[in-house]
């Protein structure tokens, strides 16, 4: 944004402003947001905690809610499905956003040059990004299905067995990490590829006028300059791939059995299937502390205010 | 071979293996959009896609489908909503944090977007405690103030940089001239951070409209919106695949045309930690 008219800088202004300033406070313009915080973030935050403490039936008919302090927590740490949740859900953290980056890089790498429809093709590349995540997750169980499902009829074709894929428990688990990777990793790419197109070109020139090899010029030149936009990448897809619910509910609903009940899956199931709002507020409390700490790191790490400041208002 | 020629060579073999990767990452897409103008009765025997079986069938009982028309219908509404109230609240947020200097400023910033960052299931059960003794649960109101709890500290972090980007000389002019700092944000700032503002509000609806894990805990009958309404026409005995698709292409369609429009400010945009459900 170039704003051409600028009126024009006097004393008396910059003292008026400064007066003003002075008496000037901004709590009015902070208040209502603060509030709103307060209200759905804070408060419940809170509230979780205190209903965490608690022995607390999700409905009345449900029994007594009884104080038992940690109880919940000793009670998580020896349930085997919380175990099984944690695994699945550290699982899939491990495998698709390694895969993703991998797959990023590459893309952006190699669509990194003039060439015929390029732009087009980078546009619509990041389609499944903005792809509904309940619509991404019942496309992927649609093609998925047996007999009728677009996998299946492939495979069919060139004469092998039926396979009903989301209905085995490994397949199941490795279908939920594929629609994550076919969904995220263009988010990977378009993050990168920006990274590389801000670096000087002159930087790579000088490089491979030196000599410098393709694989050379990548490991010594691009990666460490690129380094602040992969950790960027790699920190969002964290925090992201935390809180994954969506999709895998309506793909797989947490099953076959609870071989694709990933951390949120089994929240949920806490609170709403076995009626344990006590115990759900537990993982809640678990999830959201690991979050923080992820985009606590983000924050301090890549998203510093003054970094935000100097992008001004037109990037 | 000669240099240009060599160019050429490796300039067509980028485009195809290029297309090669759309084709994979559309080819879902493709599915969906195909699907919608098919007969459940044609999709679940399995046949290959022909033009013979296209028919709006489909889209006829989506749109005949009450309880559907009536999500989308609070879809829109809740998004809205939930957009005028993050952007009007964040703006004036945004402003403060921008235009003013104040200890612990930069805490409260970082802040909002830790909070932008938090994992919905970890609120949604005290929400839906809550919602449910002050009888919020399953409202209008009750989903759209559930949606500002991402979207508010979203719009906030997303016009920072904008109100930064404003130059000192129009504040001090306007302080010349007598102005409150409210009318200062009120007019002056606002129409200079408009283009802001926009795009603020349009990922800010997208947030919205693309949500539902809240909508599926916090709403019932009432005040469901669309992506619940959707996610209902597939499981057990009902296969509704084709209504599935063409309701999911009517979702679709606003999003994607935004995103193609916006891609100058994708990038902030998604990196703020938008667009997820």
């Amino acid at each position: 944004m170039t704003f051409s008219r600028r009126p024009a800088t006097s004393q008396t202004g910059r003292v008026a402003l400064k007066r003003a300033g002075g008496q000037g406070s901004p709590v009015p313009f902070l208040i209502p947001a603060l509030l709103i915080v307060f209200a759905v973030l804070i408060f419940p935050i809170v509230f979780s905690f205190v209903v965490s403490l608690f022995d607390w039936p999700l409905s009345a008919g449900g029994g007594e809610r009884r104080f038992i302090g940690g109880g919940n927590y000793v009670a998580l740490v020896q349930d085997a499905e919380f175990w099984n949740s944690l695994k699945l859900q550290l699982g899939f953290i491990f495998i698709a956003i390694p895969l993703e980056l991998l797959l990023g890089l590459g893309a952006a790498l190699l669509l990194n040059r003039e060439f015929q429809g390029g732009r087009v093709i980078r546009a619509l590349i990041l389609l499944p990004v903005f792809f509904l995540p309940i619509v991404s997750g019942m496309t992927w169980r649609f093609m998925l299905q047996p007999r009728y499902g677009a996998l299946n009829n492939f495979l069919l074709m060139l004469g092998a067995p039926e396979i009903t894929w989301l209905g085995d428990p490994v397949f199941a688990y490795v279908a939920v990490i594929i629609q994550d990777i076919w969904r995220m990793w263009p988010f990977v790419f378009m993050l990168l590829y920006a990274g590389l197109a801000g670096i000087p070109t002159d930087v790579l020139e000088a490089a491979e006028i030196d000599g410098a090899g393709f694989w050379k010029r990548l490991f010594r030149v691009i990666l460490p300059l690129l380094y602040p936009t992969i950790l960027t990448a790699l920190l969002l897809r964290i925090i992201d791939a935390l809180r994954i619910f969506s999709e895998v509910y309506v793909m797989t609903e947490g099953g076959p059995g609870m071989a694709t009940t990933l951390f949120s899956l089994y929240t949920h199931r806490q609170a709403f299937g076995y009626m344990k709002v006590g115990m759900s507020s537990a993982m809640a409390i678990f999830l959201l502390l690991i979050s923080v700490a992820f985009a606590v790191t983000l924050v301090r790490k890549n998203m510093s205010l003054e970094k935000l400041e100097d992008q001004g208002g037109n990037r | 071979m000669t240099l240009a020629n060599r160019r050429k060579t490796i300039s067509a073999a980028v485009m195809f293996f290029a297309l090669a990767l759309l084709l994979v990452e559309l080819y879902p897409i493709i599915i969906t959009l195909l699907n919608g103008f098919r007969r459940d009765i044609v999709i679940l025997s399995g046949q290959k896609f022909s033009a013979n079986q296209f028919t709006l069938d489909s889209y006829m009982l989506v749109f005949k489908n009450k309880q559907m028309m009536k999500a989308m219908g609070n879809s829109i509404l809740v998004g809205l909503l939930s957009t005028a109230l993050s952007v009007g609240v964040g703006a004036m947020a945004a402003y403060g944090i921008s235009r003013f200097k104040f200890r612990g400023r930069n805490a409260l910033a970082y802040s909002f977007l830790v909070f932008r960052m938090l994992p919905q299931m970890s609120l949604v059960v005290a929400l839906y405690l809550m919602f449910r003794s002050i009888g919020l649960r399953d409202t209008i109101a009750g989903i759209t103030l559930a949606h500002s709890s991402f979207n508010v500290p979203y719009v906030i972090w997303m016009l920072i940089p904008f109100f930064t980007a404003v130059d000192k000389s129009y504040e001090e002019a306007a302080m010349v001239d007598g102005c409150t700092r409210w009318t200062l944000f009120r007019l002056v700032f606002l129409p200079l951070v408009a283009p802001g503002l926009v795009v603020a509000a349009v990922f800010a609806f997208i947030n919205s409209w693309n949500e539902f894990l809240y909508a599926l805990i916090l709403t019932g009958v009432k005040a469901r919106t669309a992506p619940v309404a959707i996610s209902s026409l597939i499981g057990g005995d009902t296969l509704t695949w084709g209504q599935m698709c063409a309701a999911s292409t009517v979702m679709l369609t606003p999003v994607f045309v935004f995103t193609l429009a916006m891609q100058r400010f994708l990038i902030r945009g998604v990196a703020a930690g938008g667009v997820k459900g």
